[in-house]
């Protein structure tokens, strides 16, 4: 078998599925993502909200994610899984848990087109990142932008996404290139890029492929200032805090990122978070979004499992939809039709120290995942805040 | 490219009887926004929807008003059974996609999109198939035009058939309508180039 499997067994307790790879091309986020589960287990703990998880390790094998789903929901009784890091995962355990009836709490960003009974979404679609990121960068630097993406259907659905807004906008696509998961040769896009000089590029390539793109976007910048970060600024929805370590120093400085939850959000409950994060992992630990919402996934299935009384998945939503729950993200308020969490949107953008410094925000906005427009609230204006 | 299909503000019935799979599919067409209504009854041509998602296990003849013809509005079957007869009824109401019971949420959005889209292209080759025919029956008299002219400039069909052609191109009418008004005396004969 693919995947370690250890449960913690406690009497009475809430049993949750921990899925996540904490090795492969995304394993800084899955290890991140596997903390703030943990986090979230130990304090649930001692407040007396026993947890019961059941950690499996797919390594980033699509077959060992069904293997792994099929042992917490059938050997090992669980109703209730979090995890999954990328869309290929999350398609392929969804008929398993629809099988099982259990519920399955997604907490990463993806690119829409879906709303199953079976799965909470508290990671955001595109209209609750791409969208408002776009809303933000036409203006400022045109509509021809160049588009990368991990080829996989993340990558495919969000760059058909840009180009659909980018066509509406009166823009052009100046280009549009595929790497392979774990391909780091990025010399061609590169090339191409600086000769069909783009306004912005989007990147929705993920682990190694895109740091490496970064990097090559900073000596492309360094030989021609017009794709200086200022100029043409390398935008995704996807980077986290936890892989800047992983690029090289400097690299990615000024590039921007959207995303629901930053290290830096200044918030009382996140400097609250952050120094019992500190106390847990060490000081120099930086609050990634994956962390933060692995975190509150586990919270909010765990609380809800318990206000309902039972782990039926019918009765854990009926308890989710009626009320709004306190959670590092804000309040969370789950849609009765999209089991979509509402998310807030900040931009961030990647400073000196490996972080990312909110440069505009927005509040909470309810999810639209087939990008209807009737869930779309009359969008308010971009607040800058610096 | 083609547009991400959007459905909001459409109205789509579903004829088939209350169940657990009924429920689910009204939840998935609710949240892909549209306005769903649900009957165990024909539907009739005065108050179509702008689409239909009919019960092929069930489903009796009268269900659907355009007997056996090209459907005005895409039609979706919803269909538990493999039995072949239950699929050849589906095929003859124009049902051009298939969610198959139990429904499954991921199915729906697909399904419609497959039916709207496969509709359409039926629509515009049915279009094209009379716009054809109708060049057909009109064969006869762009061959008594070409005749008229090659006799007239002393040419040869093939060259008359070109006279014929710029002639109408410049003109920015059909060849037929051009051959139809030449051949009634409407139309002079048009010069050799």
């Amino acid at each position: 078998m693919g995947f370690f499997i250890f449960g913690v067994p406690v009497r009475n307790a809430v049993k949750i599925g921990i899925l996540y790879s904490t090795t492969g091309p995304y394993a800084a986020m899955g290890r991140d993502a596997r903390d703030g589960a943990q986090l979230a287990i130990e304090e649930l703990g001692a407040a007396g909200m026993a947890v019961e998880p059941v950690f499996v390790d797919p390594h980033a094998d699509l077959g060992a994610y069904l293997d792994g789903a099929r042992h917490i929901l059938r050997d090992a009784g669980c109703r209730h899984i979090v995890g999954t890091i990328t869309s290929a995962a999350r398609k392929e355990v969804i008929p398993l848990v629809e099988k099982y009836d259990g519920l399955l709490w997604y907490m990463c960003p993806y690119e829409g087109f879906e709303a199953n009974e079976n799965v909470v979404y508290i990671g955001g679609c595109p209209n609750q990142h791409l969208l408002p990121l776009f809303d933000y960068l036409i203006p400022r630097f045109g509509s021809r932008p160049y588009l990368v993406g991990a080829n996989y259907v993340w990558g495919w659905e969000m760059n058909r996404l840009a180009r659909e807004l980018i066509t509406n906008a009166g823009g052009t696509v100046l280009g549009e290139r595929y790497l392979p998961l774990e391909e780091t040769a990025v010399e061609r896009i590169l090339s191409d890029i600086e000769q069909r000089r783009p306004s912005f590029v989007l990147n929705n390539l993920i682990g190694p492929s895109s740091y490496a793109f970064l990097e090559g976007m900073r000596r492309l910048a360094e030989r021609d200032p017009a794709f200086l970060p200022e100029n043409c600024p390398v935008v995704s929805c996807d980077l986290m805090e936890c892989e800047l370590e992983d690029i090289k120093p400097g690299a990615a400085l000024g590039q921007l990122c959207a995303a629901s939850y930053f290290d830096s959000v200044e918030t009382p409950e996140n400097s609250e978070f952050k120094s019992r994060v500190a106390a847990r992992f060490g000081a120099g630990r930086r609050v990634s979004s994956i962390f933060a919402s692995a975190y509150s996934a586990v919270k909010l299935c765990a609380e809800a499992v318990l206000a309902a009384g039972s782990d039926d998945p019918e009765a854990v939503r009926r308890e989710l939809y009626g009320a709004s729950w306190p959670s590092l993200l804000g309040p969370l308020s789950i849609d009765a039709e999209t089991n979509h969490a509402a998310l807030p949107f900040h931009l961030g953008q990647i400073n000196t120290e490996n972080g990312f410094d909110v440069i505009a925000s927005r509040p909470a906005l309810a999810a639209d995942p087939y990008l209807t427009g009737k869930r779309s609230a009359p969008s308010p204006k971009l607040r800058v805040v610096s | 490219m083609r547009e991400t299909p959007n459905f909001a503000g459409w109205s789509v019935t579903v004829l088939h009887r209350e169940d657990s799979n009924t429920e689910r599919l009204l939840r998935q067409l609710r949240l892909l926004g549209l306005k769903a209504t649900m009957q165990w009854k024909p539907i009739t041509t005065s108050h179509l929807p702008d689409m239909v998602i009919v019960d092929a296990d069930q489903g009796f003849d009268d269900l659907l008003p355009w007997g056996g013809d090209l459907p005005t509005i895409p039609v979706a079957a919803l269909l538990g059974s493999e039995a072949p007869g239950r699929i050849a009824w589906a095929l003859k109401q124009g049902a051009s996609a298939i969610i198959a019971k139990p429904v499954a949420a991921s199915a729906v959005y697909p399904a419609l999109v497959m039916a709207l889209s496969i509709h359409e292209e039926r629509k515009a080759a049915a279009a094209h198939a009379v716009h054809l025919e109708e060049r057909l029956r009109l064969r006869p008299i762009v061959h008594a035009a070409v005749r008229k002219i090659a006799e007239r400039h002393q040419v040869d069909d093939d060259r008359a058939y070109g006279i014929l052609r710029r002639s109408a191109m410049s003109r920015r009418m059909p060849m037929e309508q051009l051959a139809a008004s030449i051949l009634g005396g409407v139309e002079p004969l048009p010069e050799a180039s």
